[in-house]
């Protein structure tokens, strides 16, 4: 075997894929907690590109702990053959916890990445598995921290390359280290291009180039939502209802009222994100004429068929905002099918898949 | 560090058990596929992957001159983790017909061109060296005070 295997590689590596994971999991809590909202956990509203950088970071930190992964697994791969293969219960609890380990990462990482791609070739549901998944990895690499902690310190107080290690013709660890960031490096700049705009030419292997119809990329069509004809329809109206006070406005009533036009991203809980130009009414005003109080979540009705993402709620927080659009267009021109024509919810700091699309009612929850 | 030790494993065990319970009441068909895929993952890595890597490791080394070995190995990792990474957008799996705004690269040439950056980089980096007045490389792979390379490129 490789004599650059060892502890001091395992160590460091380990080092920073716990970083990587410990960005991946918290990042991946407050997605979670955001879609469903629990009363201690009070999403803020500014700054308005918040969710997209956390949920940049989730996607940029999940694969850049894929070459951390394979790295740090190939240092320890021969441990795999020591004796006694088998061996007694303790033996067999620790092979048993790496596996629970190994699995659940490797769980974790390989969903998520197909979810990018939007290849949903496993037979479970994506979001609800990759959630429960990950407290069993986040478990399970805590406990590995607590056992090998002094192993860690022990390897990162000595030096990276022993003489006889360093002697050898080939790599040292610290090549190896270096490769791995490297590596890390390649990683990263191969697909972050979908949340960073900078990256956005160099991300050959990002699922998104970033462009779609008005410059922005889509989730759901509006044929997958099977909208298309009720959208257009000229008997299209948005009704907003506090209880018995309630309002119907035409496209042509929607652009009559004061309109407002805010820089606003759009980030997807796949990772992708852009910003945009989004014009049209200030939900607040639209609220204000139904005579809302300001401490209500709202909740947004789309004209597609019920489904996960066609009934959503909106905090309080977020539906008094003065950003919160009911937006009527979008980079100067009128909403493209595919991004909610004819109106869709816009508001800071939100996934993107709570930004309504094609609304048909909104609604003040009593 | 004892208490230290303490501390992290029960949080660990916490969150496990935790993860187990939201995982409880699930049906056992979903249950079982969600644990073949954990395995498969783990058999495919340990039994094809890894030994995948050690067979081209061993023959590349006995093709590679010694200079060149350190960055061809460098440039095999990245290329592994550059695969792995166009796997689910190679041969675009995941389009659909309504949406032309999810996976709207040509990756046939995204993963040739990085690829062949990769490899590029090589020979680039082990003539560069050997031109450098100083060696400077030489001198820092030959250090053995502490390390202070602990830190990755930020992302």
């Amino acid at each position: 075997m490789s004599p650059v295997r060892g502890t001091a590689v395992t160590a460091r590596v380990g080092v920073v894929l716990g970083v990587a994971i410990a960005v991946c999991f918290l990042t991946g809590l407050i997605s979670h907690f955001i879609q469903h909202p629990e009363p201690w956990f009070p999403w803020p509203t500014r700054p308005v590109w918040l969710y997209r950088f956390t949920q940049g970071a989730h996607v940029i930190s999940g694969i850049a702990a894929i070459p951390l992964v394979i790295v740090k697994l190939w240092s320890v791969w021969p441990k795999l053959f020591e004796r006694p293969v088998i061996g007694g219960p303790v033996r067999q609890l620790e092979r048993l916890s790496i596996l629970v380990l190994v699995g659940s990462i490797l769980f974790e990482l390989s969903t998520g990445l197909l979810n990018v791609a939007q290849w949903y070739v496993f037979k479970f549901f994506f979001t609800t598995s990759h959630y429960a998944v990950a407290y069993l990895a986040a478990g399970a690499v805590l406990v590995h921290v607590a056992v090998k902690l002094p192993a860690v310190r022990r390897a990162l107080g000595e030096p990276i390359d022993t003489v006889t290690n360093g002697a050898t013709d080939g790599p040292t660890r610290r090549t190896v280290l270096r490769g791995t960031w490297l590596a890390v490096a390649v990683a990263t700049v191969a697909t972050a291009g979908q949340a960073v705009p900078a990256l956005r030419k160099v991300s050959l292997l990002a699922p998104r180039s970033g462009t779609g119809p008005q410059g922005i990329p889509v989730n759901r069509s509006a044929i997958a939502a099977g909208v298309l004809g009720s959208a257009y329809a000229p008997e299209y109206r948005l009704i907003v209802a506090n209880g018995d006070q309630v309002r119907s406005f035409t496209v042509a009533e929607l652009n009559a009222l004061p309109q407002t036009t805010h820089r606003l991203p759009i980030a997807c809980v796949e990772g992708w994100s852009a910003d945009a130009e989004w014009t049209g009414v200030v939900l607040a005003d639209l609220l204000a004429a139904v005579r809302s109080p300001v401490d209500r979540d709202v909740r947004m009705i789309s004209l597609e068929p019920p489904g996960p993402y066609s009934r959503t709620v909106l905090p309080s927080a977020h539906a008094r905002d003065r950003m919160t659009l009911i937006a009527l267009r979008l980079n100067g021109r009128t909403l493209d099918a595919d991004h909610g024509y004819p109106c869709r919810l816009i508001a800071p700091s939100r996934p993107g898949v709570l930004q309504t699309k094609w609304l048909s009612r909104i609604e003040v929850t009593q | 560090m004892t208490a230290m030790r303490f501390v992290l494993g029960l949080a660990g065990i916490i969150s496990a058990s935790w993860g187990v319970a939201l995982l409880w009441h699930w049906p056992l068909t979903v249950l079982v596929n969600m644990a073949l895929w954990a395995l498969v993952a783990v058999v495919v890595h340990d039994v094809v992957f890894a030994p995948l890597c050690v067979a081209v490791g061993w023959a590349a080394r006995r093709i590679v001159p010694a200079r060149w070995w350190p960055s061809v190995a460098v440039a095999g990792l990245c290329t592994g983790v550059l695969v792995v990474l166009a796997i689910p957008v190679f041969d675009k799996p995941g389009a659909r017909p309504d949406n032309a705004t999810v996976l709207d690269r040509d990756y046939h040439a995204g993963l040739l061109i990085s690829l062949a950056l990769v490899w590029l980089a090589v020979p680039t980096y082990v003539l560069a060296v050997r031109r450098l007045p100083v060696r400077q490389d030489d001198v820092i792979e030959q250090q053995r005070t502490d390390d202070v390379a602990g830190e990755p490129p930020s992302p």
